[in-house]
């Protein structure tokens, strides 16, 4: 066998020159660190976005015109629950100049009180009246809040720039992703901390709350949270060192796993850093996946070695022949890994991608320091004879354990493990089936519900009518559309038609100003909010409505209705974004289309229709690798199976689990199944690997199965339950996103090996017959 | 929302024009759609009918039926335009007018209704109906258009009543009937005020509209007589209070009360300055005005002096009235039901 050969070649080559293979690593390590440390967290809008999605085609296309769906609201509470005071209007004009000088904000799209377009106008007797609601001579006495308070009233702001009580005003703003003077990207996180340094930091005082939520703002908290995800892996690193110390009772042999698995996490941060990549918050939890990995790989690495020496080797004849024995096993899981961790680039949404090459890269770097620097290391240990005593003493306890368990491989109980195994899978499926695509709940799923962030978007959506989550349908037609009557009335139907669909809250558009307008240019009498038939009267209805107002371009060829919904669940948009796609097709016609969309709202609804999209094929991908992987290592269709099928189960189940905990498919969620995929082959492969040569010799399943976990099956419960309760602790963590997968990652560990060590030799019972 | 964008217009002095420009098309008329917001959205006119039900009619075409004021069904009609006012002559026969000249009927008491008139081509909304009995009837509206009927409203015709028009206009277009006959006949489009609504007393017929205007009829709107005027502002609603006098209400807050059938009217000092859509008053001799932004002031010594019981949300408040223990009003944002009690 050519393989043979080839690894046989190159454990000579690798065991010969020692000391240089060490120094290489050393330096190459030296050099990652360094690469390493000015590695920054990066995040930007535009990555969360499934960009080549239709509708992100659509809200492309107008982003000029219509701004992005990247925008920020900073709402300012007095506490007295009055705003009309002088000190809240001194702060609030303060956070207003604030902003519109802050870098990387949209100075022509900063809307509140203060801002010059914020007008009232009123009827009188011989026509309008009107100016700024707030006076160009304001100044912050009764008399003149009085007149505020009025203006406000008249300009109809409340509820948009001012809580429906009074109680607070608000100050909003749009992101540009890149600066327009410099042409540099905008820095989302560091944004986001200027605004709480400057705007919270500044204005937040006793009398006067400060409360701020969009994306940007989002992702800064969810920096802040990642932070914490050191301690988690701190805690992490301690945890395992300590079981591996008490899994191999030798200082040096638990050291020496934990270091290279460290070494690679340094590795991938440093690959990442020269590659010119950052770290995205989301993505901040794949180090410790790359941990975990490499401690699953090492524990079997010194577990056979330490087996070698026991039986009498020296440390350096056993490391060479456990490299020999691992490479192979040990590279087909990593490389199975690393391409299952690449298939994630299939989908089109940037964080994913990133996820994809951090995932790959950190588990392909395992391949050189846990397969190859690790047994180097190890030959140099020098075991003392109490260890090796200690090692060779017969464990009549453990072998009592693993013959028990060797049980499963026989046909009688196999059958029952297979049965309750089908019964899970079947029970598991239908479960999975009805797993929800999309955030689940209000507010930010990556953060705790009781979060400053959550909480301050719950505030904003209860004192205020309006909400982030809005959705714009880009009617897209021919120029000068707006002095069309019948356009004018079809978009006016369509919105009349989507504002009856549950969950939409409330919906404007071009036709609807233009109708208010009408009216007020007919005395403010309601009988009159229509749109005119005649050209003249029309355009005079709809000329009035600047572009800034985001309700038409330049020429009213493309005029949005813009949809406030309830929520941003799955269920709601989804609802939404069907029955504009009905109600679009039904009114619209080859002049006039309803484009889905724009808005955060139809960013959302882009974004989970492409999580849906990519699901199937992901899994699909994610499997083709493994089991081709598979097949090229075993040549044995039969192993492939019984790899395989246990490792399907637990996808299904942990899908299931999703829906009981009633996590939905994100961006962010989606990943972990092919994650799971990646972490669960590990085991299975381990195990058979070292079966499938006992069985082409013709040894029965059961004892051949008794041997293997002889050989690997402490390793493998061992590495299981270590990493389980390893990613546990991140339930106390700060991140919603990181309790989630915490959770997740718990159950796959835990079940993968339940899977390895139970299902697969019962497969394995049935599909090796006696010869 | 609606309202919320008013706040864009740029501030300038701009009347309301009178369109030149007729669009030749004549859509055809597509029927109201049925969603469950529909008594969320604007209303412009409430009727009881043989104090069994209650019947409003709104945008859209609109139009709501009710048993108790609290849960509305929309009836089944066949045009989508806004519709302004309704009118029943029996429990069974009614008619509602609104835009695009937009006349139906019902035969049913509301519960299907029949396209009588539609002319959408001359962009004129129609304010008002009043019928004397089943067969006839006037519709009025924007730029003076006034439509009879004497056969139940299977044909109607519209009329230019010169009578209405001031002593100036009417040499005006004297003048113009000779020089220039085309533009005669644009004239008589556009001449004439808006008619906003009838009232009837006893004999006499009364209509109010814009900038002021006011005329009564003693033969059912054969001919007219201009009342002499006493605001110069428009008017959006007359009625008869409890002490039979006549109540007036419009523009900024604007009430006025004729204790002599129109001849001289007196205005009342209000304290609220929002425009006045309608008045109305209950069988207990409670006078009611409403208007926009959340107006709602009630007199209880017959339109001397008015409570302000305006409400908080500053919706435009078009019409109303009192069924059983509740007062149920029409507004911008559907149908709004305020218990009485509460009103002490």
């Amino acid at each position: 066998m050519s393989l043979n050969r080839l690894v046989n070649k190159f454990e000579y080559t690798l065991f010969r020159h020692r000391a240089l293979v060490i120094v290489a690593f050393l330096l190459a390590t030296l050099f990652l660190l360094f690469k390493a440390t000015s590695i920054k967290l990066d995040a930007a809008f535009t990555k969360n976005i499934p960009l080549k999605h239709e509708y992100m085609q659509t809200y492309l296309r107008h982003a000029e015109d219509f701004g992005g769906a990247n925008n920020i609201l900073i709402s300012l509470c007095d506490e007295s629950g009055n705003i009309f005071n002088a000190g809240f209007f001194t702060t609030l004009r303060q956070a207003h100049d604030e902003l519109l000088y802050t870098p990387g904000v949209d100075r022509v799209q900063v809307k509140s009180l203060f801002s010059p377009s914020t007008r009232f106008v009123e009827v009188v007797e011989d026509g309008f009246a009107g100016g700024p609601v707030i006076p160009a001579d304001f100044v912050a006495n009764s008399a003149g809040l009085a007149k505020v308070k009025e203006n406000t009233e008249k300009a109809g702001v409340v509820g948009r720039m001012v809580a429906d009580d009074y109680s607070c005003a608000m100050i909003s703003a749009q992101l540009l992703e890149v600066n327009p003077d410099t042409g540099e990207k905008l820095d989302t996180i560091n944004f986001a901390s200027v605004l709480e340094q400057n705007i919270r930091g500044k204005y937040q005082s006793d009398s006067i709350s400060v409360h701020i939520i969009g994306f940007a703002k989002m992702v800064g908290d969810v920096a802040d949270g990642a932070k914490g995800v050191l301690v988690f892996f701190a805690i992490a690193i301690a945890i395992t060192s300590v079981m591996v110390l008490f899994f191999c009772r030798s200082l040096m042999l638990t050291i020496l796993p934990i270091a290279c698995s460290l070494i690679a996490v340094i590795w991938q941060m440093g690959l990442l850093s020269v590659l010119g990549f950052g770290i995205d918050p989301m993505s901040i939890l794949v180090p410790f996946l790359v941990f975990a990995i490499g401690v699953s790989h090492g524990v079997q690495m010194i577990n056979s070695t330490g087996k070698r020496v026991a039986a009498g080797m020296n440390a350096k004849t056993a490391a060479q022949a456990s490299f020999r024995k691992l490479l192979v096993p040990g590279g087909v899981a990593l490389l199975s890994d690393t391409v299952g961790f690449l298939t994630l680039l299939i989908i089109e949404i940037g964080v994913i991608r990133e996820l994809a090459i951090t995932a790959s890269l950190g588990v392909a770097v395992i391949i050189l320091t846990n397969l190859i620097l690790l047994p180097v290391l190890m030959s140099f240990v020098k075991f003392s004879k109490r260890y090796q005593e200690r090692a060779a003493a017969p464990t009549p306890k453990t072998d009592k354990i693993w013959f028990t368990l060797s049980a499963f491989a026989s046909r009688k109980y196999a059958a029952v493990i297979l049965l309750v195994t089908a019964t899970l899978f079947v029970f598991g499926y239908l479960q999975s089936q009805q797993v929800k695509i999309g955030d689940l709940h209000a507010g930010a799923p990556a953060l705790h519900e009781d979060s400053r962030y959550n909480q301050d978007t719950f505030l904003i959506t209860d004192r205020y009518a309006i909400s982030v989550d809005y959705l714009n349908v880009m009617v897209e037609t021919i120029p000068s559309a707006c002095t069309e009557h019948d356009i004018m009335a079809k978009i006016d139907t369509f919105q009349w038609l989507m504002e009856n669909v549950e969950g939409v809250q409330s919906a404007v558009s071009l036709p609807s100003v233009s109708k208010a307008i009408n009216a007020a240019f007919n005395e403010g009498n309601v009988k009159w909010r229509v749109l005119p038939r005649n050209t003249q009267s029309l355009v005079q209805a709809s000329s009035r409505v600047e572009t800034s107002t985001g309700l038409l371009n330049a020429d009213c060829s493309v005029m949005p209705v813009i949809l406030f919904l309830q929520d941003h669940k799955a269920e709601t948009i989804e609802r939404v974004v069907s029955a504009a796609k009905k109600y679009g097709a039904e009114l619209g016609d080859e002049q006039t289309r309803f484009m889905l969309a724009s808005g955060p709202a139809g960013v959302m609804a882009a974004t989970n229709e492409a999580v849906s999209e990519a699901q199937q094929p992901m899994m699909w991908y994610v499997y083709g690798a493994v089991i081709l992987l598979c097949l090229l290592s075993f040549r044995s269709l039969r192993a492939t199976i019984s790899v395989i099928l246990p490792l399907y189960v637990v996808s299904v189940l942990a899908t299931a689990l999703m829906t009981k905990l009633q996590i939905g498919l994100t961006v962010s969620t989606l990943p972990v199944i092919a994650l799971g995929v990646g972490i669960g082959v590990d085991y299975g492969i381990y195990i058979l690997s070292n079966m499938t040569q006992m069985l082409r010799d013709g040894m029965p399943v059961r004892q051949a199965y008794f041997e293997a976990l002889k050989e690997r099956g402490s390793a493998v419960l061992f590495t299981g339950m270590t990493l389980a309760i390893g990613v546990s602790t991140w339930v106390f963590s700060a991140l919603k996103f990181q309790v989630d997968m915490g959770i997740l990652l718990t159950f796959m560990f835990i079940v993968n090996m339940l899977g390895a060590i139970l299902v697969l030799p019962a497969l394995a019972a049935f599909l090796w017959r006696k010869k | 929302m609606l309202n919320k964008f008013i706040w864009l217009l740029a501030a300038s002095a701009v009347a309301a024009i009178t369109p030149f420009m007729m669009q030749a098309q004549q859509s055809e008329p597509q029927p109201a759609y049925q969603m469950p917001n529909a008594n969320k959205a604007l209303l412009t006119d409430l009727v009881k009918v043989n104090g069994q039900q209650l019947v409003a009619v709104g945008e859209r075409g609109h139009i709501l039926l009710s048993q108790d004021g609290q849960n509305w069904t929309q009836a089944q009609v066949p045009v989508q335009s806004n519709l302004n006012s309704v009118y029943f002559v029996n429990p069974q026969r009614g008619w509602a007018v609104g835009h695009d000249a937009t006349i139906l009927i019902t035969e049913d008491g509301g519960a299907s209704w029949q396209l009588q008139h539609y002319a959408p081509q001359t962009d004129k909304p129609l304010f008002d109906i009043y019928f004397a009995d089943s067969q006839k009837g006037i519709a009025v509206g924007a730029y003076g258009i006034f439509y009879r009927t004497d056969d139940g409203g299977n044909n109607w015709h519209k009329h230019f009543h010169e009578e209405l028009l001031l002593e100036e206009e009417r040499e005006y277009l004297a003048e113009l009937k000779e020089t220039d006959p085309e533009s005669y006949q644009i004239e008589t489009e556009a001449l004439l005020p808006h008619f906003n609504r009838l009232y009837a007393a006893g004999d006499a017929l009364y209509m109010i509209g814009e900038a002021g205007f006011a005329a009564k009829s003693i033969n059912f709107g054969d001919s007219w007589q201009r009342l002499g005027a006493f605001y110069n502002g428009s008017l959006f609603d007359i009625t008869g209070t409890p002490q039979m006098a006549l109540l007036a209400v419009g523009l900024r807050g604007h009430a006025f009360i004729s204790k002599d059938q129109g001849m001289h009217w007196q205005q009342i000092t209000l304290s609220k300055h929002a425009t006045l859509n309608s008045a109305f008053s209950d069988d207990n001799g409670s006078v009611y005005l409403v208007g926009n932004a959340g107006t709602l002031l009630i007199s209880r010594d017959g339109a001397a002096s008015f409570t302000d019981y305006s409400q908080a949300d500053g919706k435009a408040i078009v019409n109303g009235l009192v069924w059983h223990n509740l007062l149920v009003l029409v507004t911008e944002t559907g149908v709004r039901t305020i218990n009485l009690s509460e009103l002490k």
